[in-house]
């Protein structure tokens, strides 16, 4: 096998679908993962969340082509124009039910059971002729696509029982606390007035309104050349801006809290209070120092950090060990300093995309 | 999507290909150079927005974004046609505008992003299909252009002076007057795709005849003295425009003549100026447009569109015409907007009730549609009469 995916989550699916579309056989693609399901950490925390519609649009999908997307889709499965036309306004968001199917679907039919080995890697050592994952290889070609390192808890709050992370199961006590200003902070608002409790948001700034987690115009090329032409420090400086929390516009998000505030059930406030419960929406630990693989990686090769990221060329692949007969890329939210929105499945095909070139271009493959 | 401006001209160019392709078919197929006339200018109206507006304006395009921009890119073709003067049907260069907009759609919401994976994300653009289009598109226009300059018609200068005719064309040209040039005995059309610009006719049986050829222009020519008609055409298509048809002291014949063409679609008068005669312009079993015209003092009928002719009456002046100024007859079609009818004089020794003085009069099962026409200056303003229609609005 000359291909391996690190990681069986939806950044390596994605990734995954790519590398079958150019061609390659299952057989000739090695997916280290420890679970079978691509969706089931991501379909545990929205259901944690209890999220019902993806904040992706039509393109949010797991396959390499951007068409057909899940409006066409679902156009075709319910025999109406309706999902396309939302579509063309920008105002098709899937339901999760379709979202899950879709990557059921797609894992039946792409051979990724034939390329699951079960497994953590833990040590990505470049070696002649590509890359030992932990004993395993060489592969001439790795993309690590690790996920998300861990659920972020303010320091100060670990130890404090009434704490929960969005992202964990839980119910709705009778005065909640949500922490963070982000999708999943707007969604935990919702869930508990909806629950009946009494909200109080803690946050440290004003949520930043947008559909998507970045601008548009960063998931092409129209954005992204510029950031790309960045230096090393303004390029840190603008991916913590583009990352910082958001969450939709739209009615359907400011209504019930104007009511809820008006009912005296909704209020914001700067530090946390006597309440019964504190959810923290604070997202996941970031930074490739979170990821002990990554970190081993950084470390063994020396490879160029700037403040929490990973340095990686445009097309995420590692410099330092990417040449014309190997390629190391990163996939999923390490890859942002390559494309800020690294974190979804828009930024999984990137990535993928970019890779498939690699190999393609490869003399050796 | 976002597009870079490499990838908004890449994927224009890619998807203007195909029609870039059919007009160069239909060119060649019709012998006609408004097809890629039209090619050309939507690619030239395309990229100007491109690299002037679209990139500066739009970071982000949404889908529906595409209708509002594609009609104002066909308003912008519809002008630039225009204003060159290109001779293309109407409907024939919208049906070609839609099919390439639709297919421009089709391309950039489905075939790009299966033909090239990383379409959105790489803004548009195509890589090395994007540079084979821009070349193909280029050779093609430039092929398709060089084939029709290599079979332009001659351009033949008439000097001042008089000119004895008739004068018979029988080979595809243009006929240019220059300023004096008079042809003396009427001038005969016996070829496709004449064009006679700034030419003085006095006299022979018809001023200039046009008969069973297509694509004749008359631009600019003054027309005195005929003996039957001014312009006569039969079976033939034509575009009139800024011409002068005197007939003075000719009481039965017409101005301008325009029969049995309906197999040649649609013709136009625009812009002339008719003085007497016994009809300025009349139409049989035809469908031409009559617009912005002065008729004046004619003996029978100012306009008449008869027939079973279709077309359109527009902003076209009528004045002092006998018993009828304008007259929609025969079963015909009649659009009739915008005009101002005056002075029509009642033709009392006629004894026909029909010729008192109407401003429009719709006769013998024809329809005429009118709006926002001046008539009150006449006897009787309007009437339909054997079983024709005749519906005002304002």
């Amino acid at each position: 096998m000359s291909v391996a995916v690190v990681g069986s989550g939806l950044a390596g699916f994605t990734a995954y679908q790519a590398l079958r579309r150019g061609g390659l056989a299952p057989e000739e693609i090695a997916v280290f993962g420890t679970e079978d399901d691509p969706a089931g950490a991501f379909r545990r925390r929205a259901a944690a969340i209890r999220q019902r519609r993806m904040r992706s649009e039509s393109d949010g999908h797991c396959l390499p082509a951007t068409f057909p997307g899940l409006a066409a889709r679902s156009a075709l499965g319910r025999r109406s124009p309706a999902p396309l036309v939302a579509s063309a306004l920008d105002r098709y968001h899937p339901t999760l039910e379709e979202f899950l199917s879709h990557v059921e679907r797609v894992r039946e039919r792409s051979g990724w059971e034939r390329s699951l080995h079960s497994g953590r890697i833990e040590r990505v050592r470049a070696v002649d002729g590509g890359f030992e994952l932990d004993g395993n290889g060489p592969f001439p070609h790795v993309l690590l696509a690790p996920g998300q390192p861990g659920l972020n808890v303010p320091e100060e709050l670990r130890a404090d029982p009434r704490v929960v992370h969005a992202y964990e199961q839980h119910e709705y006590a009778r005065t909640v606390t949500v922490i963070g200003a982000g999708l999943a902070a707007a969604t935990e608002w919702l869930n508990a007035l909806e629950a009946g409790a009494e909200v109080v948001s803690v946050r440290r700034r004003e949520p930043i309104r947008r559909t998507l987690n970045v601008p548009r115009e960063y998931f092409s090329r129209r954005g992204l050349a510029e950031f790309h032409r960045l230096g090393a420090d303004e390029r840190a400086a603008r991916l913590r801006t583009l990352l910082a929390p958001s969450y939709p516009r739209g009615a359907a998000w400011d209504e019930p809290l104007r009511r809820a505030a008006a009912e005296g059930r909704f209020r914001v406030e700067s530090s946390l209070n006597g309440c019964e419960q504190v959810i923290c929406a604070t997202g996941f630990l970031c930074g490739f120092r979170h990821d002990a693989p990554l970190a081993r990686l950084v470390d063994d090769h020396g490879l160029e950090t700037v403040d929490t990221w990973i340095v990686v060329a445009a097309d995420g692949t590692v410099p330092a060990l990417t040449d014309a007969t190997r390629t190391l890329a990163l996939a999923g939210a390490p890859a942002q300093w390559a494309f800020p929105a690294a974190d979804t499945l828009a930024g999984a095909r990137y990535v993928g995309h970019g890779f498939l070139r690699r190999i393609k271009a490869c003399r050796t493959r | 999507m976002s597009y870079t401006l490499r990838g908004r001209i890449e994927s224009r160019l890619a998807a203007l290909l195909p029609v870039v392709a059919v007009a160069c078919v239909l060119m060649a197929v019709m012998h006609r150079w408004w097809p890629v006339q039209a090619a050309g200018l939507m690619l030239a109206a395309g990229l100007a927005l491109d690299v002037l507006v679209y990139d500066r304006v739009l970071r982000y395009q949404p889908a529906w974004a595409s209708l509002p921009l594609g009609a104002l890119e066909l308003g912008i073709l519809l002008g630039l046609m225009r204003v060159l003067g290109a001779m293309a049907p109407l409907w024939a260069a919208l049906g070609l505008f839609a099919g390439g907009w639709l297919l421009a759609q089709l391309l950039g919401q489905a075939g790009f992003p299966l033909l090239r994976l990383g379409y959105a994300e790489e803004g548009g653009e195509l890589g090395r299909v994007g540079l084979v289009a821009a070349l193909a598109v280029a050779v093609a226009l430039t092929g398709a252009g060089a084939t029709a300059y290599a079979g332009r018609a001659p351009v033949v200068y008439l000097a001042a002076g008089v000119h004895q005719g008739p004068l018979v064309i029988t080979r595809q040209e243009i006929l240019v007057g220059d300023p004096g040039a008079i042809v003396r005995g009427g001038i005969v059309v016996r070829a496709n795709d004449v064009t006679i610009r700034g030419v003085t006719v006095v006299g022979g049986d018809n001023g200039i005849t046009v008969e069973g050829v297509r694509g004749t222009v008359l631009d600019g020519v003054s027309v005195s003295g005929a003996k039957l008609d001014g312009i006569e055409v039969q079976g033939a298509g034509i575009m009139i425009k800024d011409c002068t048809v005197d007939m003075h002291g000719n009481s039965l014949g017409k101005g301008i003549e325009i029969s049995y063409n309906m197999g040649m679609g649609m013709s136009m008068v625009e812009g002339c100026t008719v003085v007497g005669g016994m009809e300025g312009i009349t139409t049989h079993s035809s469908m031409t447009d009559i617009v912005h015209d002065r008729v004046s003092g004619t003996e029978m009928r100012g306009i008449s569109v008869t027939e079973m002719s279709m077309g359109t009456v527009m902003d076209s002046e009528v004045s002092n015409a006998l018993g009828i100024g304008i007259y929609c007859n025969d079963r015909s079609m009649c659009m009739i907007e915008h005009n101002t009818v005056v002075g029509t004089r009642p033709d009392v020794a006629s004894g026909n009730p029909t010729r008192r003085g109407f401003a429009v009069l719709a006769s013998f099962q024809s329809e005429a549609d009118l709006r926002d026409n001046q008539l009150d200056s006449n006897p009787v303003p309007m009437g339909a009469v054997i079983n024709s229609r005749i519906a005002a609005t304002h």
